[in-house]
């Protein structure tokens, strides 16, 4: 795993992206289920389990990691960036489209 | 401004495409990320998953470049993405965050599960200065030609990783949680400096380029 922005950070990081990859593999196969409500169900059973896994090493890791971003002093490049708000269309939305 | 759009059909499963696209830093192909965090992630209601990473790409200036504009040859990216598992997409938007007024590039990234369970890569980039002193159309084509250049080494990078997870799947022995071998590999791999061009599969290509 690469490391973080700041050497302090990088133990911190790699044990939080095990811990989210591991998650993220269950996440990416989602049981086939068709109704509306099974799906909403899944993502928030996927959500709480993201939280109970990896919600603290992420707290640790955040903590760190937004320190760093102001000492660096790249908040405000940040802050710009992500007000252009790059993504403007959710997928969701894209897919029903293609497939109507 | 400059503009390239590209498509790639990988014959692996969207799944393990996206994972292999979430774990493609560090890669022997990609030597110039110095860094990658993530700053920001949020399951979202809809169950869809929105990323935000700060990478650290450090890269050389070409010779005719003026001395001075650029302190060093490095630049912040931050790096927006939104995967949704139930229809299949993951679409991610790169930019650099300094030395904009010299060159802004744009990546657009869309992976898609296609019908027959392949997966579909959509990329778009474009490339704008606003340099002038003459120089703006010269570093546009600088940049462009750069994208190609690396583009096919990103996707050696990938295919790297993608033949790492299906090892690591094909693996008889389970442990507890399906994925603990290979991202336990991939975690110590941060090392790596060098693979023999062998293992890297290229996939079939169907490639437009409109520049």
């Amino acid at each position: 795993m690469a490391s973080s922005l700041s050497d302090e950070c990088t133990p911190l990081k790699r044990e939080y992206d095990s811990c989210f990859n591991a998650w993220f593999e269950g996440y990416l196969e989602p049981a086939v289920s068709s109704t509306p409500a099974e799906r909403l169900k899944y993502s928030q059973d996927k959500a709480e389990e993201y939280e109970s896994k990896c919600g603290k090493i992420w707290s640790q890791y955040q903590s760190c990691v937004q320190r760093a971003v102001k000492e660096k002093g790249l908040e405000t490049l940040l802050a710009q960036a992500r007000a252009e708000n790059p993504l403007k269309e959710p997928p969701a939305l894209e897919a029903q489209r293609s497939h109507a | 401004m400059k503009f390239f759009a590209q498509s790639f059909l990988y014959d692996d499963p969207w799944s393990i495409v996206s994972l292999a696209y979430f774990l493609r830093y560090p890669n022997p192909y990609a030597s110039h990320v110095a860094s990658c965090d993530v700053i920001s992630r949020t399951v979202t209601p809809s169950g869809t998953l929105v990323t935000t990473r700060l990478i650290l790409k450090r890269g050389s200036l070409p010779k005719w470049a003026p001395r001075g504009i650029i302190s060093k040859a490095e630049s912040w990216i931050i790096e927006e993405s939104e995967v949704d598992p139930v229809n299949g997409v993951v679409r991610c938007t790169t930019k650099n965050l300094d030395h904009v007024k010299v060159m802004r590039v744009e990546e657009h990234v869309t992976l898609k599960r296609t019908d027959d369970n392949k997966t579909i890569q959509k990329t778009e980039a474009r490339f704008i200065s606003n340099f002038g002193w003459g120089l703006t159309k010269q570093l546009e084509n600088h940049s462009l030609a750069r994208f190609k250049a690396n583009i096919q080494r990103s996707r050696e990078g990938l295919s790297l990783i993608l033949g790492l997870i299906r090892q690591a799947r094909m693996q008889p022995i389970t442990f507890a949680g399906s994925s603990s071998f290979f991202l336990d590999s991939h975690r110590y791999s941060s090392g790596w400096t060098t693979v023999p061009p062998a293992e890297a599969h290229p996939h079939n290509a169907s490639n437009t380029d409109s520049v």
